[in-house]
């Protein structure tokens, strides 16, 4: 059991990641499949359609920052020819009941972060941000989505963008249609125990020890 | 219904709490033939039911995720956290104390990480040693029996290495190393750090009709099978079985009561239905309610006799209270990105670990603190994804949205590792707990307020791991993602925060500067015992609950002896 760990200090080396990134090819990904164990599908369920937008309740959203909220999960995570997107995934939901019981300022730095964006596209486009055109949409997320290369002036609206992304990622690789995106093939219950498999040891350049 | 009632029966025993050293007790002294009362503040935890083994996080309210306070903690198994409603603690201006308090039957054990690690000789001789801290009244060689029938009886895994200060045990098999582990093994082997199979309370093989594990990684959730650990399936079972254990949960313990010989007669508990006061009587009170509970219950048992609590005419209840110094490194390593989909569950914790190596250099002085750290390792491929995966990309892949970054996500899934330094700390005056009259829990208890001081030494030392696992990540072919430098004091953690406060009741040789002698008997009442991690007179850096448990195996054996010669 990993620990609460404290402090917030970030200090990053990036000395090639980026370049290493672009010289990756696609994941190598696990099929999607149903899942296979039989215990896990016996397991008991939630109850509900907790991914039902048409129904949802909103905790703590007013209904035009949750349309906004949509908008962003999408933005942040589309629809590929492997998974859905963000949205359809109930990741607006699982923001919204995050934030809803999540201690500290999160709600209000998420919140402010909406109020930023309404606030930029107007004055750039005199629209509410959810009413711009998906060009002019992308036009002001570029602002605030490459830290580095973000202006000064944008660097709490940096911060937010930071907070969100973190927020829908988790949503959707927690979510039943995320989970089946990642290379995750755990979660089984196991005979036996063979520790890491042959093939990953080659990859990894391990001689067997 | 009288205001105050009291049970008519007077047991041979009463134990408080249920957790490892309450159940240990528990199930000697019943197995001796005395008839025992358990009083449990928590209510009755069965994992076989109630465990959240294999339910998937998409299920679970949030995910699963957060911290360890509800509503947050849906998988862990454990009632409260760092906050319990209506129990509160202060703690003092300048102390951020962190007590994680489970109430449920078997406490923390129904959660708790399962690594078991001994004790050696120089940890219960650290002034001999280092010439500072305190020894202990007892050494190895008295605890070796215990934790030898502890391990035969709960089930460890581990590998006999022959290792300075580091005992081998009686060991299950240990479980294969995951993939992440063999590279970190690899890179610390390099710089001359052992990388060993880890130690934990973990079934490889069947024993004593528990099965073996299953490995999907959810030990915190408590084993629905019971092949981890735990105080109710392993300890309170057996003893139920014998017929001379009664559990009376939701009883939390106020005081103990004692007569005009000044001996413990029993204890009056709070029961948490009616509300109402109840008194039981018993020939012995064992306490093991989690050391600073326990503290409590002693500082609040105070009458014309001991108008400072009970056992504490050295005033020392309370006092010389530790913790697990924590730091932590955590670090992308390419190489793992992108790799053959494979099960990467185990065992609830990890498969190797770095046991302390520097004995000699401190011995020599060539370090900048003396005592020693051991590395704790996991990876993000462990276990099942929850909120908070994937979190902080953008500073690895410099931000973006989009297709990208959902690409990005696929390739650096499991590619994260994290060095967590469990260290020793110097047991020092300006760390203590004491009872604050003005404030009271809902129960009407007064409540414990903390002063907690890291020293120089643990500072250090934070200083030294931030360093060194910065050093295993780069050998690794590794980048550090976060660590801590000076301004953020090396990432030190807060006290309490490892979970492994021990002490504030010590024991020792001298009835001035202790309250327990080497039995973990009170100098001032001899029919009172502390079997939790209380008595503790210094942390080593192992993990204390095995020691905790073989401690309490070996106080119920003096008890069950002393009982028996009419001593106590
Ligand atoms: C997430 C986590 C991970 C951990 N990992 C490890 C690890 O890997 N290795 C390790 O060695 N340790 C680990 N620990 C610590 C370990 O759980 C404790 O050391 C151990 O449980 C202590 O046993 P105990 O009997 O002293 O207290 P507990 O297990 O806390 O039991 C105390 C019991 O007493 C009850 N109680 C308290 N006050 C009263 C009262 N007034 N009246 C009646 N009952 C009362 C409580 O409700 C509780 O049930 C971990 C803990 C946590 C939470």
């Amino acid at each position: 059991m990993e620990k609460k760990s404290s402090g917030s200090g970030v200090r990053l080396e990036r000395r090639n990641i980026l370049k290493l990134m672009a010289t990756l090819p696609a994941a190598a990904l696990a099929p999607v499949t149903p899942f296979a164990s039989s215990v896990a599908m016996a397991m008991p369920q939630e109850a509900g359609a907790q991914n039902d937008a048409a129904v949802y309740q909103p905790k703590v959203f007013h209904p035009h920052e949750l349309r906004t909220i949509r908008i962003l999960s999408d933005m942040i995570l589309p629809a590929d020819e492997r998974s859905c997107s963000a949205s359809e995934a109930g990741v607006p939901e699982f923001i919204d009941g995050w934030l809803h019981v999540k201690q500290g300022n999160l709600l209000d730095e998420i919140r402010g972060g909406l109020t930023w964006l309404d606030m930029a596209s107007n004055r750039s486009f005199q629209f509410d941000f959810a009413d711009c055109s998906i060009q002019r949409q992308k036009q002001i997320l570029d602002r605030i989505a490459y830290p580095e290369k973000a202006a000064p002036e944008d660097a709490s609206a940096v911060v937010f963008f930071n907070s969100l992304r973190d927020l829908v990622v988790s949503g959707f690789f927690t979510s039943r249609q995320g989970i089946r995106d990642l290379p995750y093939v755990g979660n089984q219950p196991q005979q036996q125990w063979t520790g890491c498999p042959p093939q990953v040891r080659a990859k990894l350049g391990l001689v067997d020890s | 219904m009288p205001d105050s009632m009291s049970t008519s029966s007077t047991y041979d025993v009463i134990i408080v709490g249920s957790g490892a050293g309450g159940g240990m007790a528990a199930y000697n002294l019943t197995k001796a033939g005395a008839k025992c009362l358990m009083l449990e503040a928590g209510g009755w935890y069965d994992a076989a039911k109630d465990s959240k083994w294999l339910e998937w996080q998409y299920n679970a309210p949030h995910r699963g995720g957060g911290d360890y306070t509800s509503p947050m903690n849906y998988f862990l198994a454990a009632d409260g956290g760092w906050q319990v409603p209506g129990e509160p603690y202060l703690n003092a201006r300048g102390t951020d104390w962190m007590w994680f308090r489970a109430r449920m039957l078997g406490g923390r054990t129904n959660s708790w990480g399962r690594i078991s690690l001994r004790n050696g000789p120089y940890d219960f001789k650290p002034y001999d040693r280092y010439g500072n801290g305190f020894n202990w009244p007892i050494g190895y060689e008295d605890l070796a029996p215990y934790y030898d029938r502890t391990e035969e009886l709960i089930g460890v895994f581990g590998s006999k290495e022959g290792l300075e200060n580091l005992p081998d045990g009686k060991f299950l098999p240990p479980p294969a190393p995951r993939c992440y582990e063999l590279l970190l093994q690899q890179a610390s082997r390099k710089l001359h750090i052992p990388c060993i199979p880890s130690r934990l309370a973990v079934l490889t093989r069947p024993l004593n009709g528990r099965p073996e594990c299953h490995y999907v990684s959810q030990c915190g959730r408590a084993c629905r099978m019971g092949s981890n650990f735990s105080s109710p399936v392993v300890l309170l079972l057996p003893a139920r079985e014998t017929g001379n254990l009664e559990i009376r949960t939701g009883a939390m313990a106020r005081e103990i009561l004692t007569g005009p010989d000044g001996r413990a007669t029993g204890v009056s508990y709070i029961d948490k239905k009616t509300r109402k006061e109840v008194q039981v009587h018993g020939k012995v009170v064992v306490l093991a309610a989690s050391s600073c509970e326990t503290a409590r219950l002693l500082l609040n048992s105070r009458s014309s006799r001991f108008p400072d609590g009970l056992a504490n005419s050295s005033g020392m209840v309370g006092k010389y209270l530790m913790d697990t110094v924590m730091s932590t490194v955590s670090g992308f390593l390419p190489k793992l990105m992108d790799l053959p989909p494979h099960n990467c569950d185990g065992v609830g914790g990890m498969h190797l670990y770095m046991p302390w190596w520097g004995y000699q250099e401190s011995v020599r002085r060539t370090l900048p603190f003396s005592r020693g750290y051991h590395i704790e390792i996991s990876g993000s491929r462990q276990g099942m994804p929850m909120p908070g995966v994937l979190s902080g990309t953008q500073k690895l892949v410099g931000g973006g949205y989009g297709e990208s970054l959902k690409e990005n996500c696929r390739k650096l899934y499991g590619s994260f590792v994290t060095l967590s330094g469990r260290g020793e700390m110097i047991p020092n005056e300006n760390s203590y707990c004491e009872v604050d009259n003005n404030v009271v829990d809902q129960w009407g208890i007064p409540v414990l307020k903390f002063h907690f001081q890291w020293g120089e030494q643990e500072l250090r030392m934070a200083r030294h791991m931030q360093e060194t696992f910065q050093e295993i990540i780069h050998t690794a072919g590794g980048e550090v993602v976060q660590s801590y430098g000076a301004e953020q004091r090396w990432g030190i953690s807060e006290g309490g925060q490892g979970i492994h406060e021990v002490g504030g009741v010590r024991m020792g040789d001298n009835p001035k500067d202790s309250v327990l002698n080497a039995h973990c008997q009170a100098w001032d009442c001899k029919n009172l015992f502390v079997a939790d991690g209380a008595p503790f007179v210094g942390l080593a850096n192992k993990n204390p609950t095995l020691t905790i448990l073989a401690m309490a195996w070996r106080t119920s054996d003096y008890i069950a002896d002393q009982v028996k010669k009419g001593n106590v």
